[in-house]
């Protein structure tokens, strides 16, 4: 795999970034997978979106942030404290959750105290937790209020053509994405949960075509030899965000593979299409809020459950792990539903809780992980 | 869960307890202290809520009939529907369903229990429930949950947008005991063309999965006597909001809680309005007196409580502040933000507030749809707290209006949404003047910190900043 | 056949000698900085109790946290595994067992095999592990073992907060200065402990018969504390230190290895 995919997983201000930059390009910073890319990209803006991986500590999130707070928006907090997004041009934050909500005030008060760190366009962009006929349509209001706010900050014109022709592209994306977790699923998959992350990440960081034209090369690129993934303890993994590969690299060690996944920064965040013709905001909107990965969506448990099963049958998981960020009691408490539900089915559940930011619980959760296993592998000698 | 607390069905315990102690003031003083001896653990609370006279029995009544609803409703052929404390229950009783609101049910357990609501809380992480959620659904519902409560029929809640880990509670309610679920969705913005057409379609469709599942279409006549109470009973509290901005405050502290807790049971009901027709009469007698509703009459300082009181356990909390001569003017919870509230004349928030049309069941149901959205919480936590008509605005505005001296933030652990930018909150709060002392204690749990350390950090905190006069 | 299963925690380090189907050296030593250090130290203890060399041992199983890094164990496997092995060897009759050791806690349930069926973990915090106790055993004055016989002797158990060991501490020196009996503060810190342990218990579900391992296993207080809240009796573990289950049990898979081995 081109180390250029992992440059893109670890590094934040990656090469393309810069390029994008030093042309003169504006890049705008999101915190939501709700938010409509699409929209970014009619603009001619890079969307970007927003990590708080390379944290080595985390002071300016605490100061700022209470203690009771989930890492990942103290994370973002504390990257943009240091300086590290000053290559934005402009900032999204989205009610996806309360503490990621909170952002909001926290950076624009901590903009106060350290001087050039809050984006010269910062948005508050809400999404609604349902999905129906007003709720779409009021939703569809909010995008038209983003697109006004974008185009009178940045000087652009967003245009219904602009539009759709961002949405072809972002559906050849979703196209080749779709290719990808099919890929996942076979019996000896090509890439490994770590690597499928570092490629899926990279789409977050770079402009959608370019990315199309590697991820549709690489997915043409026949594998070097046969990756000795048979007989690996097939896992999926879900649960709250995660955009660091070396968790899934823990995950999946040298016995197991992660073959399917539900986390934000997933590939679940980028598959269904949106309809190309019609009117193009509206097309996004219905598209954007129907989906239901997230438990934001309140009252769509069965939903996502079902979403969880097909997986399973489809990527023929052996074991599902569920990690949740502590303070995280939207995946957290739906992880305690998944694991009732799934274990009566007799699919082997490990629920697990970690911070956010630098790897460092390593011996506690690979104890946990090996444990669960050993179980799956126990289980296996049992029915064979 | 101890075998002990799976005996009895916990709703029809709080009723028991509630009812005895309402009657406990019919006797003679002598019965009357003979009995709180047999109730060691209830007693504190009895004789705390039955000091300030007829409010105090009062109250208890209300308690008592609100269990009595809860666990006869079957036998009565009335549904029941879980909510949450700010989700109005005028809607609902416009359709004759029961309300049972977690978060007043747990604090009634952490007044009643006592070991407060603990195991019930550890019940809910059992089945799957983090153990960071918030402590104030969990309480009542891991009774639910277990099995130890009545029968529930629907699970609607108010708080997307304006509280997750509320909100998810609910969701994981109606998810795990597999019942109809609806939630009123609120955008960030309180004042805008573009909410109040939210607000009013979305409750709309309350209306409609209310019609579904009660199999009863919205009586009009029935929803105007319900909102013509609830005028009533605004008119009242506007008055006890503008009493309680004399010096000294002639409301008992217990008043606040008995005021908002009338309001989250029992709004647009007669049980509501008794009460606070008997508080009224107390609060303008005490003022006409100049008198303090403190039990030792002197007034050394007032506080304003900016998000929630802290209910574990018993009521710690109003003795302390009775005891120490801080009279309490209001919280979060205690401002409902109707049209003939003082402050939204004197603050000039007609557009932030709510009024009440009865002309059609159009104008009616907007009304409804209106007043919900300014519940607590609804009204102020939805957008970011420097927002206008947020959180900040709000608190700022009324600790200045009621002549308050400090301001005290108690919340629970579970907080998402406070914790988030509390202390951006009390930076913001200390500039303006008012000393601002943070709790760290859960106000349902006392195993987090304990009410002797919550209590000595609130007296270190008036010590060195000097509050009491 | 001469096989050994070395436990390496955070606090302890065990050790057990293992020979024709009976533990014939055994070893709990404190543990050091570097876990191979304090593998080879308290298997030269267990070693030297069996009156053998570490030439002798067939086969080794190495568990706990620092097991990947013990040089001398042919097979490193989890804790969870072991301790329900180990606990399966010492109750035959055992289907849910709790472990409390010094840094995390953990619940599991066995199949008939002695294989884990269902596990839960809880660390994330203090106040649910040995080091709780120690803690408080330390703000009380007392012998940690001291704590179980004195919770017995309590007339009114106080509330301590179970979320922060910290902020316990702080409860436990205000009832200290406030003249609680010490009873009633050993009373509340066990039940404290227990509360955790049981709603740890109950997510997995509780099938009997139950026992306890981990050093804490011995604090009687918090052993009829777990009772009374899930109401179902634990067996107790008699012929051997609970303390040394896990490594019992990485001595059981050795045994079987070596077997397989040879056949």
């Amino acid at each position: 795999m081109s180390p250029d995919w992992m440059e893109a997983a670890v590094v934040l201000e990656n090469r393309f970034v810069k390029r994008w930059k030093a042309a003169g390009k504006k890049v705008v910073g999101y915190t939501c997978s709700y938010l409509p890319d699409e929209v970014f990209h009619a603009a001619g803006i890079l969307p970007y979106r927003l990590r708080g991986y390379g944290t080595e500590e985390c002071t300016i999130g605490d100061t700022y942030f209470g203690p009771f707070i989930c890492s990942l928006p103290k994370c973002m907090l504390q990257l943009a404290g240091e300086g590290r997004f000053r290559f934005l041009d402009g900032a999204i934050i989205t009610p996806g959750c309360d503490s990621m909500r909170r952002l909001d005030e926290c950076w624009r008060k901590a903009g106060d105290d350290h001087p050039g760190i809050v984006p010269g366009f910062f948005f508050h962009f809400a999404v609604p937790h349902k999905f129906s006929d007003y709720t779409v349509h009021w939703f569809a209001d909010e995008i038209r209020r983003l697109i006004a706010a974008v185009e009178a900050h940045f000087e652009v014109a967003i245009s219904a053509d602009r539009l759709r022709d961002a949405i072809r592209v972002y559906n050849r994306g979703r196209e080749l994405l779709r290719e990808l977790e099919r890929l996942r699923t076979l019996p000896e998959p090509p890439i490994t949960g770590t690597d499928a992350l570092a490629v899926v990440l990279a789409g977050t960081a770079m402009a959608r075509d370019v990315y199309n034209d590697r991820l549709a090369a690489f997915l043409a690129e026949p594998s070097p030899e046969p990756p000795a993934h048979r007989g690996r303890i097939r896992l999926m993994l879900v649960g709250s965000a995660n955009d660091d590969v070396e968790l899934v690299r823990l995950v999946e060690g040298d016995r197991a593979l992660v073959v399917a996944d539900n986390l934000c920064f997933s590939a679940r965040c980028h598959l269904d299409p949106v309809p190309e013709d019609g009117d193009p905001v509206e097309a996004l909107a219905q598209s954007y809020l129907r989906k239901n990965e997230c438990p934001r969506m309140y009252g769509q448990y069965q939903g996502r459950l079902e979403l969880l099963r097909a997986k399973i049958r489809s990527a023929r998981v052996d074991g599902v792990v569920m990690q949740n960020i502590r303070f995280c009691d939207l995946h957290g408490a739906e992880n305690g539903l998944f694991e009732r539900d799934l274990e009566a089915e007799g699919v082997p559940c490990l629920r697990v809780e970690r911070e956010y930011g630098a790897l460092v619980e390593k011996g506690r959760l690979k104890m946990r992980v090996d444990a669960f296993l050993e179980r799956i592998a126990h289980r296996r000698e049992v029915c064979a | 869960m101890r075998q002990a607390t799976r005996e009895y069905h916990f709703d029809r315990m709080l009723w028991s307890a509630f009812d005895t102690a309402a009657k406990l003031s019919r006797g003679s003083e002598k019965e009357y202290r003979t009995t709180l001896k047999y109730i060691p653990y209830f007693r504190g609370v009895v004789d705390a809520l039955l000091q300030p006279g007829e409010p105090g029995r009062e109250f208890l009544r209300v308690c008592a009939r609100y269990f009595e609803n809860v666990v006869t409703a079957r036998e009565r052929g009335r549904k029941t529907a879980i909510t949450t404390f700010c989700f109005s229950p005028t809607i609902l009783y416009a359709f004759d369903v029961v309300p049972v609101c977690l978060e007043v049910i747990s604090a009634m357990m952490c007044l009643a229990y006592r070991r407060g609501t603990g195991e019930f809380l550890d019940y809910c992480n059992e089945v799957g429930f983090t153990e960071t959620s918030c402590s104030s659904q969990r309480g009542a519902l891991g009774g639910f949950l277990a099995g130890l409560g009545s029968e529930i029929d629907l699970v609607l809640t108010d708080t997307p947008g304006v509280c997750d880990t509320n909100a998810n509670a609910f969701a994981f309610a109606a998810a795990y005991l597999h019942k109809p679920f609806f939630q009123l969705d609120y955008p960030p913005v309180l004042v805008d063309g573009r909410s109040d057409t939210y607000h009013r379609e979305d409750y709309r469709a309350l209306i409609r999965f209310l019609e579904e599942h009660t199999g009863k279409q919205l009586d009009v006549d029935r929803l105007r006597a319900v909102l013509t109470e609830v005028q009533a009973q605004d008119e009242m509290i506007a008055e006890l909001d503008e009493l309680a901005r004399c010096v000294p405050n002639p409301l008992p502290v217990s008043f606040n809680l008995m005021l908002y807790a009338g309001r989250f049971l029992f709004a647009g009901m007669p049980e509501c309005t008794h009460l606070l027709e008997s508080m009224v009469r107390m609060a303008r007698r005490n003022a006409e007196l100049g008198r303090s509703g403190l039990a030792s009459g002197t007034e050394n300082a007032r506080a304003f409580f900016c998000y929630i009181d802290h209910y574990a356990q018993d009521l710690r909390l109003w003795q302390m502040l009775d005891e120490l001569g801080i009279g309490y003017v209001g919280n979060i919870l205690s401002r409902h933000w109707g049209a003939t509230a003082p402050y939204v004349r004197e603050l000039g928030k007609q557009d932030a507030a709510y009024s009440i049309d009865t002309t059609g069941l159009d104008t009616m149901i907007d009304s409804i749809a209106a007043l919900n959205s300014r519940m607590p919480m609804v009204k102020s936590i939805r957008g970011p707290y420097d927002a206008p008509n947020m959180w900040l605005e709000d608190t700022l505005a009324l600790a200045k209006m009621y002549a308050a001296d400090f301001i005290v933030y108690n919340g629970t652990p579970g907080c998402r949404n406070t914790w988030g930018m509390v202390k951006l909150f009390a930076r913001d709060t200390e500039k303006a003047g008012f000393p601002t002392h943070i709790m760290n204690g859960d106000a349902f749990d006392e195993r987090v910190q304990s009410w002797e350390a919550t209590r000595e950090r609130f007296e270190e905190f008036i010590r060195v900043r000097r509050i009491l006069r | 056949m001469i096989v050994a299963g070395c436990d390496v925690g955070s606090l302890t380090s065990k050790a057990v000698v293992w020979r024709d189907g009976s533990i014939v050296g055994q070893a709990v030593t404190k543990s050091r900085a570097k876990p191979w250090e304090s593998a080879e130290a308290v298997m030269q203890t267990a070693l030297a109790a069996a009156g053998l060399g570490m030439g002798d041992v067939e086969y080794c199983v190495g568990t706990g946290y620092g097991r990947e890094k013990i040089p001398f164990v042919q097979e490193a496997v989890s804790e969870i595994a072991c301790h329900g092995r180990g606990a399966r060897w010492l109750v035959p009759s055992v289907r849910t067992v709790i472990d409390i050791g010094g840094q995390d806690c953990k619940a599991m349930r066995l199949d008939n095999g002695g294989n884990v069926e269902k596990f839960v973990a809880n660390d994330k915090c203090a106040s649910g592990t040995g080091r709780f106790l120690e803690v408080m055993a330390k703000v009380l004055g007392v012998e940690l073992a001291a704590l179980g016989e004195l919770s017995v002797r309590a007339r009114h158990p106080v509330t301590l907060a179970n979320a922060c060991t910290v902020w316990a501490q702080a409860d436990v020196i205000k009832y200290l200065s406030d003249g609680v009996p010490v009873e009633d503060i050993a009373a509340g810190i066990n039940n404290a402990m227990a509360a955790r342990m049981a709603t740890l218990v109950n997510h997995i579900g509780v099938e009997p018969d139950i026992c306890m391992t981990g050093g804490v296993a011995k604090n009687s207080g918090v052993l009829s504390s777990i009772e009374k809240l899930l109401a179902v009796r634990l067996k107790r573990i008699r012929r051997a230190d609970p303390q040394i289950v896990g490594a019992i049990g990485a001595a059981l898979i050795a045994a079987e290895r070596a077997g397989a081995g040879r056949s």
